[in-house]
């Protein structure tokens, strides 16, 4: 801004110098911002933008890859609303959120609060805790069929001991997708505990002194202030733990690929399945428009419980 | 924001000595079993990769094997390709951290310091697609890649070929920018001050210069940030791969392992080996930047 100031009354005396004309050109605030923004926003346009409403154009096709798509009107989407499968994907994707969130979302919360006093070791513990969410859905899910594992597997070994009869745990209509919610819980503490820690050290300190003085025991501290005042925290993490459940695919992959009885097929694994199992590009679209609806209603809670929550 | 967060903790520590606290040794108890069981997983997985087959299918639990049986991991190196799928998982990796912190601090450095017509609409724009996961539009991504021109076959229109199917470019190609790094960076650079860009602009500096010599170079826990988190996403990167390679030479160490377990039944030896081989570099990593890791924590859900 300055130099351009400065310069103009150069260029009212003087001939133009061209050569200082392409300087303020190439130097102004649009052509670097251009120049800059060139490549990425190419790049997240063609990625994330432009597939979006193709994906809604597609899921209104038949196609199948090797005839370019036909017009299918809603047949798609009374497929979707009517074929009992995909209703039971639809079901069993509610059911495994049902199922893994309310506990994992409070064991990380308990765990977060008790990492969050000065204790010995606390650093190493919360590294512990967050190991799973570093190694790879592919070797948590290798790991864990191994200890599923119904012959010579860790979990039926260790029932063993107390009496329990082994169980074939990823095989069993009634056991699966338990089974996966366990692994689920187990690899997502790490990252949900730190977001706890984060809002728990904006709770302000005079608040829960207050409390102790007044004569409120830890758990009473916990339950009536720390809870209370986290909830805007607890509610982002419901709704991010749950879009990470929809859009869990290496899993049920791993594990139990939409088996057994269907028992386990989520949603992402019926587009997975419909797309790249049977060719059905225009049927797997119209699963993951109604998806993707699904996670923007929950994302907006997430962001205006986010917004709110920084504007307080 | 997080740079915040963590200063404040650390000014509440010696209050913390006062308040109202559990029981010490309650805790302790509670986190060190909760604890075991976090970390009970992995230390199987190491303890079932040097075993013999003749322990690992005893009738009893051994965590300490009692012979050392390092074979495990030269047959899981031999059977898998190891060499080639490892080269293939840095070339993808490397090429994705070094993309999303380039062009992430470059797209960050425009969106906190420039103006210019048309920012916010495309500032809003790319902050909605943060909100739509990779695994819904895996269709026309998909679709995308096979058309890519003149690659694999096809004209200069996308059609006749499989366009960047199978191939490594293919894997890489969603992986060069990600918004979140668009952000972090725009967040950090904000909180930049102001005031020695102007000075090195009244200097003579041009715009480009004072990105290069003066951001740049004071940029580095948030390129740490950045660069673990697409460290992360890469190396651990698992649908796509799946969708886009289909050539074992071409194969990525998480599709590897994926379907060494179907080529191998249940050598659950071999299979644990190949998987600490996967996970420690990832854990070595971990260990070494988990300071960078607080400051992306609470987006860290909103991934892509």
């Amino acid at each position: 801004m300055s130099v351009a100031l400065k310069r103009s009354p150069l260029t009212d005396s003087a001939p133009v110098d061209w050569r200082q004309r392409i300087y303020q050109v190439m130097n102004s605030q649009a052509f670097v911002a251009l120049l800059f923004l060139l490549l990425p926003v190419a790049l997240l346009a063609a990625l994330k933008i432009w597939p979006v409403f193709y994906n809604l154009y597609l899921s209104f096709t038949r196609y199948e890859l090797f005839e370019p798509p036909r017009f299918y009107g809603l047949k798609n989407y009374s497929y979707v609303f009517t074929n009992s499968t995909v209703r039971q994907s639809i079901f069993n994707t509610l059911l495994f959120t049902i199922e893994a969130v309310p506990i994992g979302t409070a064991l990380a919360l308990v765990i977060a609060k008790l990492l969050n006093q000065s204790i010995r070791g606390r650093v190493f513990l919360r590294t512990l805790y967050y190991l799973p969410v570093v190694s790879s859905v592919v070797v948590s899910a290798m790991i864990w069929r191994w200890i599923y594992s119904p012959q010579h597997g860790l979990l039926n070994h260790l029932l063993g001991t107390v009496g329990i009869p082994p169980q074939n745990w990823l095989n069993d209509p009634n056991l699966a997708l338990i089974s996966l919610v366990i692994v689920t819980i187990w690899g997502s503490i790490g990252s949900n505990m730190v977001i706890f820690l984060a809002g728990l050290q904006d709770i302000p300190r005079d608040i829960i002194e207050a409390a102790r003085v007044d004569g409120a025991n830890a758990l009473q501290n916990f339950l009536l202030i720390t809870v209370p005042l986290l909830r805007p925290v607890i509610l982002f993490v419901v709704v991010t733990f749950t879009i990470s459940i929809f859009r869990n695919f290496g899993l049920i992959f791993m594990l139990t690929q939409g088996g057994p009885f269907n028992r386990t097929n989520t949603m992402v694994w019926e587009v997975y399945q419909n797309v790249f199992g049977y060719l059905r590009f225009g049927r797997g679209a119209a699963i993951s428009v109604v998806m993707l609806l699904i996670v923007l209603v929950l994302t907006m809670i997430s962001f205006r419980v986010l917004r709110d929550r920084q504007g307080a | 924001m997080a740079a915040g967060l963590s200063t404040q903790s650390s000014r509440h520590e010696t209050f913390t000595m006062r308040e109202a606290r559990l029981p010490l040794l309650l805790t302790y108890i509670f986190l060190a079993i909760g604890a075991v069981v976090m970390i009970m997983p992995f230390v199987w997985m190491v303890s079932t990769s040097v075993k013999p087959d003749r322990e690992i299918f005893g009738d009893t639990i051994r965590w300490i094997p009692q012979e050392l049986d390092l074979q495990n991991y030269t047959d899981a190196f031999e059977q898998t390709n190891m060499p080639r799928i490892f080269a293939n998982t840095v070339l993808v990796t490397a090429v994705a951290v070094a993309s999303q912190v380039l062009l992430g601090s470059m797209a960050g450095y425009v969106f906190a310091r420039l103006r210019f017509r048309g920012k916010t609409v495309i500032f809003f724009a790319l902050l909605t697609t943060m909100m739509v996961p990779f695994e819904v539009l895996i269709i026309p991504v998909f679709l995308l890649i096979r058309a890519f021109p003149l690659a694999g076959g096809n004209n200069i229109l996308g059609q006749g070929g499989t366009g960047l199917i199978n191939t490594l470019g293919g894997v890489m190609f969603p992986n060069f920018v990600s918004v979140f790094g668009v952000f972090l960076f725009r967040q950090f650079y904000l909180s930049f001050p102001k005031e020695i860009e102007e000075a090195a602009i009244v200097d003579g500096c041009s715009r480009i210069g004072v990105y290069w010599r003066i951001l740049i170079p004071n940029s580095k826990p948030v390129m740490g940030t950045m660069a673990l988190f697409a460290f992360l996403w890469s190396w651990n990167d698992f649908l796509w791969p799946l969708v886009v390679v289909k050539e074992d030479s071409l194969k990525t160490i998480q599709l590897g392992l994926s379907v060494f377990d179907q080529e191998q039944g249940t050598a659950w030896a071999e299979l644990m080996a190949a998987s600490v081989m996967a996970v420690v570099p990832v854990i070595i990593l971990y260990i070494f930047l988990q300071r960078f890791l607080v400051s992306g924590g609470l987006t860290s859900g909103l991934k892509g």
